[in-house]
């Protein structure tokens, strides 16, 4: 019998593409062929926009990238202006921004998680992974008055110090934190028909990963062991102790626990940070209009999806000359294509899931 | 065993039946959002103000426009004073950057509209009304200054 193939439109409105991607599935049957991501449909040009606003005021569109985790977004252009300017950031500052980075980092990748057992019909999951992250977000309303998109990393420093009592309660967080996580494990990770979705799908070998240029949790699911804060460390963080969690087959369910792994890491970090953090001031003496000296910087940080980089070029004026930010989650939904193909419809969803793409950041 | 993970899963979501809730009955109930929340529209004490304008620069999105004109004294004085919060990314540089501190959030956050005009506030217009206006200054005499 001779049969054909058909394509299929997956969004941009379907909700499991994590905003609005759309997929251009080409299906043999039930199975995939070929998947063509279309991008897009969020560019907002903020490469452009920043190139006509001054160093200070681009950090805030740094927030609408990868909107769930912000404060790394910050953090990276900050680091990146400071580099350039050979500004020194108080003690007090470096800390607090590793605490934000961190907890930002788990809130993403509660999402994250959250986002992938929705998508596979655990919506109990959901739930209680979003209840937890509650308590992120009003940690963080508490320090900069913002759930999402906070500006609360500046050049030189963070934008005020946090609020008397803050401390205590991130204490309590990072405390509880052990408890949530059995509750994740016996809900989630134990789930036999999760893990009957997740586990030897989508195999990415290692050389691939390189080759496509991943970053953050699908290249370290796939057992490669590269994570910017170790191999390339910023700020403050070699002064921590923390492991980086890596895969063996490089198949959905690694690219997922890896995630999980690296929740517990983060408390870690959070953990060591807030016994070592000092007293002192939060920003550095930075002159009221900055302008960098003439040159380009690029820097990169460890961003809950991958090795987010900025590369800003300065002329000398109070605006910059080029603003360009490298961003995982477009590079690592280039793995879409290859990994769907041979796989069935109802993996696309899993798949998708487990590259994690944020379409603020995708687009730009 | 197969189906011992269900099991447990439906026995953690059991246990969480118990557990003190976490929602609020908004809008019975408001939540409170902390003293730094930034959201809302600019709250502008007009007394205060001195029109210098650095919060129209700081501002990364154009949603702060303020207009001046020069009063008797040739002293810049507030025309206009339009926040647009369709625009307004409420990233608080106007805010921190108010040399006399005169402008601060309103804190509200429920702001629909059924038009993009609706999202415009004057917030002169709003100081207006609360009584908040800039006393006279009496106009100096001539060559009788120092």
């Amino acid at each position: 019998m001779q049969t054909q193939t058909y394509e299929l439109n997956m969004g941009p409105q379907h909700p499991s593409t994590h905003g609005v991607l759309r997929i251009i599935l080409e299906l043999d049957g039930e199975v995939v062929v070929k998947a063509t991501p279309v991008i897009g449909y969020l560019h907002r040009g903020i490469e452009k926009i920043c190139e006509g606003k001054t160093y200070g005021q681009t950090i805030p569109f740094t927030d609408r990238m990868d909107y769930m985790h912000s404060m790394n977004n910050n953090l990276g252009l900050c680091q990146a202006v400071e580099k350039l300017m050979g500004l020194e950031v108080p003690e007090r500052a470096e800390y607090i921004r590793v605490i934000m980075a961190e907890l930002s980092r788990i809130a993403s990748h509660m999402i994250y998680a959250g986002a992938l057992v929705n998508d596979l019909g655990g919506v109990t999951g959901f739930v209680f992974l979003i209840r937890d992250r509650e308590r992120i977000l009003e940690l963080f309303n508490k320090a900069c008055g913002a759930r999402m998109t906070f500006n609360y990393i500046r050049i030189g420093g963070v934008q005020q110090d946090v609020p008397e009592g803050w401390v205590e309660e991130c204490r309590r967080f990072v405390d509880d934190f052990p408890e949530m996580m059995h509750t994740y494990n016996g809900l989630i990770m134990g789930n036999e028909i999760f893990q009957a979705r997740m586990k030897d799908i989508a195999i990415l070998p290692p050389d691939r990963a390189v080759a496509m240029a991943a970053s953050g949790g699908v290249l370290r699911a796939s057992g490669v062991n590269y994570d910017v804060r170790k191999d390339d460390p910023y700020g403050i963080y070699d002064r921590f102790d923390f492991d980086v969690p890596l895969g063996t087959k490089g198949d959905n369910w690694d690219r997922f626990i890896v995630r999980m792994q690296e929740m517990e890491q983060s408390i870690r970090i959070i953990d060591q940070a807030l016994k070592q953090m000092p007293e002192g001031p939060v920003m550095a003496k930075v002159p009221k209009v900055i302008k960098p000296p003439v040159g380009e910087v690029y820097h990169h940080v460890e961003n809950s999806k991958g090795d987010l980089g900025y590369y800003v070029v300065s002329d000398g004026g109070m605006k910059p000359y080029r603003w360009h930010a490298r961003r995982p989650a477009m590079v690592n939904l280039q793995l879409l294509d290859e990994l769907c193909r041979g796989y069935k419809i109802a993996d696309v969803v899993a798949i998708l899931g487990t590259l994690d793409p944020v379409l603020g950041e995708v687009d730009c | 065993m197969q189906g011992k993970g269900l099991l447990t899963g439906m026995g953690i979501t059991f246990r969480e039946f118990f557990r003190k809730k976490v929602t609020e009955e908004y809008p019975d109930v408001q939540p409170d959002l902390g003293d730094r929340f930034r959201g809302g529209k600019i709250h502008l004490v007009a007394s205060k103000c001195i029109a210098c304008g650095l919060c129209q620069n700081a501002c990364p999105n154009g949603s702060v426009r303020l207009t001046t004109v020069k009063d008797a004294n040739n002293k810049r004085q507030l025309a206009t004073y339009v926040h647009d919060t369709g625009l307004c990314l409420y990233c608080n540089l106007c805010i921190e950057a108010c040399p006399t501190k005169c402008i601060e959030w309103t804190k509200e956050f429920a702001l629909s509209s059924y038009s993009r005009d609706g999202l415009v506030f004057d917030c002169l217009e709003a100081a207006r009304q609360r009584g908040d206006v800039k006393p006279p200054e009496a106009p100096q005499p001539d060559g009788e200054k120092g």
